[in-house]
């Protein structure tokens, strides 16, 4: 809402400068966002409040100003209770209004004011409705847009002439009419429940959002029936929205207009009609079947106080309602009884009163005290713990947090290269995205990653680890939530040429070490890889995390094919990883029960064997693990060897095995016996022979 | 040969020893079982007893000093050596260590462990509700029905007629409320989507709600809390300050400004000139709100309240561009 400080000054001396009066206002609930300079004048940019629908005109922001300076109110229009100017009816020939649905419109009234001269309304008036962002037109409808503004009541003129058969019928369309053209020139389909204005013939205006072009005012036009009415504001809401059409007029209907100002309102513009356009008032009509009835809200001072957390007395709260324009008074019981004016239909019950008497008392003056409440031992809560937990360990691993937006593009599946069956096709699609490539929410974190990545190389970056921690949503039926499960997803790449400590592992291996200083942290160990069948990764370089006895995730490294798909050109290759962070959640093991250290040494034994390329080291471990000596305590891999000093498509591997008793010193003697065992069985396992 | 002689002869041959070997030498010369003193001790047996005490006196003083000089340059030798071993093997301590260099925090995800911590240490909880979100949660129970204008103050995501990207955190409130009894008192921190995008709005922000409901809560305690959280955050010296506003589910409502912390209350480009910053919006919990899940609202009040995440990262570490947090570069998150 845009208020001309000259504008306010016609009806209030707030008896303080400009800027004052922003803060005054702003501090009591009518933001002021902006003081704009326009020619020798002040505009106030005031962010009116949806509830505050009685502030969106220079006589509401007024009315405000009075209630918080004390300053009296300069009406143009007789105060309430005045008796009103009598005004002769209009003779049912020439206009006959019916309100066939009084639930949508409980008042309808109008003048007719006739021989008018249609033209350009003065400069003072156009520089007005400019300053507040309306766009003069001519005399007659810069009239009603001005009391609109003035006043906060839309008014609208029909060029009296054209409407037809002396009717105005107030209904909803629906079964009768089908479409109405509007001021604007667009021929609108009417929707269903939409409340019209009709003549004798058809529609001449939509309720409360625009007029119909048929009866508009021209230059030619020299007879005026100018209406004013009364419509409920989640009609009229809901139309403007169906239409996407929205107006100055339904802007304020569809908020809550003040019943009780329309013949003030009407009054006000046809005598400034009169005085503009020439012409003269010649009658009235007011139909006003649903009349206002002001709520009575009953509340007592102390439980005001108590949900205030003041001591404000009785007596002002009284005051302060009734400086607000309330009718409040002690009832007999003790308690306030406060009954809001017919423009606060924003106050239905005792909060609102307690708002009101906050405010005007102001936030200020209310004291600042801490609550007592029960202890909690709750804490930040398991989850939350684990979260971060995870976030710690990726960040020790390297990995910077990344948080990205849940959408993704339809195309990052196809890049994925994700069969039709895969969940990962199950996104769930938003009806309204901002653009196609955020049409999707995530079900993967991955193209995400791919996107940073890309992001930060073309930027000149060369070594990259994000990870990030997000749910991704998994579509189930229409009708039902997503899933929402918990990921854990990374990407990282390396470019070793400049880094100072040479490191020779395979990327894979950074990745999956990544992986599994989470899992050593949160100490899952029923964990094992397996080659992966992921169409997006390296067939030869991924593998799955199974832990607990299913698939939690995967890690591995992009295959060029989904990389050139992303348009990532880089030579070096790029590793992800994502795990379901809601599975290892539930994997957790209990705290650990202490078990005695070793009290007996134990004997180490190296082993170097030489097998064919594809024999996997997790299954020579896992041999060596299970094989039926008591004493065998661990086994570890340390070195693996290609190259010229085995046979083509032979690889070595060196292990560590490391024999104990737990109740006493192994001999050299006996244990050469069980490892000789151990190596003679291996080597006929795997098919391989000792390394020379 | 006399002990002044022996004493002599040893100071000459000590003065050019350079090894521990030579040294050890030199030792088994004079202290061996063939040593010169030692033979000299050995002499003392056939002197007569007058002249036997003197002299043996004498050797004695003079073996203790062999044996303290010896000792003494065995300690300068092997110091020398060390040293030497260590000139060696020096190395260039300037070159940079080896080490994994740590993964840097996101300065929203920073800041979201940061209030997280200071409202748990004020014994709130922490819960969590989904982020697709029935349209029934989302506004409907925080008395923001359809055709309400209150919807216009957020642009919302739609993925069906009722289901909708939840715009605020606030559906965790009447979630919570469905499930416990009150006293009820928590936080939720999360994602939220408006669907709106240009220089100073993201379609995906964060946000901490903040709830607290029992048989004695008031707009006095939401103060309090809230100017505790601010200070925390900021400094215990940022002035703070509310006015009334406007949200369906709070009545009365309220916004929180806290003084510029760029300009300290005169004036700047951040704050448009007024000295003050919008922070956050709260109130106490709407009696509808309540009554639509139970809970009696003449016998119970509460208050809550929805931080903006980015808002307080973009102020804390003076970030001038809210779209900067989901580029993830490295350039920025480096410097967190």
């Amino acid at each position: 809402m845009r208020v001309p400080f000259g504008w306010l000054q016609e009806f209030i001396n707030p008896g303080i400068s400009v800027e004052g009066t922003a803060h005054l206002l702003t501090m009591s609930g009518l933001e002021v966002e902006a003081l704009e300079t326009d020619g020798d004048d002040v505009v106030l940019v005031i962010n009116v409040t949806p509830n505050r629908a009685d502030c969106l005109s220079v006589l509401g922001i007024a009315r405000e100003l009075s209630v918080l300076t004390g300053a009296p109110l300069n009406l143009p229009f007789p105060p309430a209770g005045a008796k009103p100017p009598v005004i002769k009816p209009v003779p049912a020939s020439e206009i006959a209004v019916e309100i066939r649905n009084t639930g949508l419109c409980r008042r309808y009234a109008g003048r007719v004011i006739k021989n008018t001269r249609t033209g350009p309304g003065p400069e003072w008036m156009a520089r007005r409705l400019e300053a507040c962002g309306l766009r003069p037109i001519n005399n007659i409808v810069d009239v009603t847009n001005y009391v609109l503004l003035e006043l906060g009541h839309p008014l609208h003129a029909f060029d009296l002439n054209t409407l037809k058969g002396g009717r105005i019928v107030v209904d909803t369309a629906d079964n009768v009419y089908q479409k109405i053209k509007t001021l604007d020139g667009v021929e609108r389909k009417l929707p269903a429940g939409a409340l019209v204005i009709a003549d004798a013939e058809g529609p001449v205006a939509l309720a409360g959002i625009m007029g119909g072009a048929n009866t508009e005012v021209e230059d030619s036009t020299r007879d005026i029936f100018l209406e004013a009415a009364w419509f409920e504001p989640r009609n009229i809401r809901k139309t403007a929205r169906a239409l996407g059409l929205a107006s100055e007029s339904s802007y304020r209907f569809e908020r809550g207009a003040d019943i009780e100002i329309i013949p003030a309102a009407l009054d006000r513009a046809a005598s400034l009609m009169e005085e503009l356009a020439g012409g003269a008032l010649e009658g009235a009509v007011d139909v006003y079947p649903v009349k206002y009835r002001a709520p009575s809200i009953e509340f007592r001072a102390d439980r005001v106080n108590k949900l205030l957390g003041a001591e404000i007395e009785e007596d002002e709260m009284l005051r302060i309602l009734n400086r607000l324009g309330f009718a409040a008074e002690k009832s007999p019981g003790g308690a306030i009884s406060a009954s809001p004016p017919s423009y606060r239909l924003d106050v239905e019950g005792e909060a609102d009163c307690v708002e009101e008497v906050a405010r005007i008392h102001g936030y200020d003056k209310i004291p600042s005290v801490l609550p007592c409440s029960r202890l909690s031992a709750d804490g930040a809560g398991a989850r939350e713990d684990f979260i971060r937990l995870v976030g710690g360990v990726m960040r020790k691993s390297g990995y910077s947090e990344a948080v990205n937006y849940s959408f993704m593009n339809p195309r990052a599946l196809e890049n994925l290269a994700l069969p039709p069956n895969d969940f990962r096709r199950s996104a769930v699609v938003l009806l309204n995205p901002l653009k196609q490539e955020e049409s999707l929410l995530r079900t993967t974190v991955i193209p995400s990653l791919i996107e940073n990545l890309r992001h930060n190389r073309e930027r000149g970056l060369k070594n990259i680890r994000l990870a990030e921690t997000a749910k991704v949503f998994i579509r189930t039926n229409e009708e039902q939530l997503p899933l929402e499960p918990l990921k854990l997803a990374g990407i990282a790449i390396e470019q070793r040429t400049h880094s100072f400590w040479r490191d020779a592992a395979e990327d894979f291996y950074l990745a999956k070490g990544a992986v599994e200083a989470l899992l050593d942290e949160l100490r899952i160990k029923d964990r094992h890889f397996a080659p992966s069948g992921e169409p997006f990764l390296h067939p030869g370089k991924s593998a799955d995390l199974i832990a607990g006895g299913r698939k939690c995730g995967y890690v591995g490294v992009l295959s060029p094919a989904a990389a050139e798909k992303f348009e990532i050109r880089d030579k070096e290759e790029i590793t992800v990883f994502e795990l379901d962070l809601d599975v290892l959640l539930g994997l957790l093991p209990p705290p650990p029960v202490y078990k005695p250290v070793p009290k007996f040494p134990y004997i180490e034994r190296d082993l170097a064997i030489v097998v064919e390329g594809g024999v996997k080291a997790a299954d020579v471990i896992r041999y060596i693990k299970n094989y039926p000596s008591e004493f065998i305590e661990d086994a570890v891999v340390f070195d693996l060897y290609t190259g010229e000093k085995v046979p083509a498509g032979k690889k070595s591997m060196a292990f560590n095995i490391r024999y104990r008793a737990s109740g006493r010193t192994l001999t050299e003697d006996e244990i050469e016996v069980i490892h000789a065992g151990l190596v003679k069985d291996l080597l006929t396992h795997t098919g391989g022979s000792l390394r020379q | 040969m006399g002990g002044g002689d022996i004493r002599e002869s040893f100071l000459n041959e000590l003065a050019p020893v350079k090894t521990i070997g030579d040294l050890e030498q030199l030792r088994v010369r004079y202290l061996g079982k063939k040593g010169i003193l030692t033979a000299e001790l050995k002499k003392l047996g056939g002197l007569p007893p007058e002249e036997r005490r003197s002299a043996g006196a004498l050797l004695n003083e003079t073996k203790i000093f062999v044996e303290a000089e010896l000792a003494a340059r065995k300690e300068e030798l092997k110091e020398l050596d060390l040293r030497e071993k260590f000139a060696s093997q020096a190395i260039d301590v300037t070159l940079p260590g080896k080490y994994t260099p740590p993964g840097r925090t996101h300065p929203i995800i920073r800041v979201m462990r940061e209030a997280t911590s200071i409202f748990v240490a004020m014994g709130f909880s922490v819960e969590e509700g989904p982020e697709v979100e029935l349209d029934y949660y989302n506004f409907e129970a925080l008395n923001i029905p359809k055709e309400h204008p209150a919807r216009e103050m957020q642009d919302t995501f739609y993925v069906s007629p009722d289901i909708v990207l939840r715009t605020h955190t606030s559906p965790v409130q009447v979630r919570v409320m469905q499930r416990k009894k009150p006293p009820v008192k928590f936080i939720a921190p999360g994602k939220v989507y408006r669907c709106d995008a240009d220089i100073s709005h993201t379609p995906m922000f964060h946000q901490i709600e903040g709830f607290m409901v029992a048989d004695d809560i008031s707009f006095s305690h939401l103060k309090a809390v809230l100017e505790s959280f601010l200070h925390r955050i900021f400094s215990p010296d940022v002035p703070v300050r509310f006015r009334p506003s406007y949200f369906p589910f709070t009545e009365p409502s309220a916004e929180v400004d806290i003084g510029c912390i760029f300009c300290k209350g005169t004036g700047c480009r951040t704050c448009k000139g007024t000295g003050w910053i919008e922070i956050l919006g709260a109130g106490m919990v709407h009696p509808h709100v309540l009554q639509m899940v139970g809970y009696d609202a003449r016998i119970y009040s509460g208050f809550a309240f929805g931080i903006g995440m980015e808002r307080i990262a973009m102020l804390k570490y003076s970030i001038d561009d809210i779209r900067l947090f989901f580029e993830n570069d490295l350039r920025f998150l480096g410097q967190f």
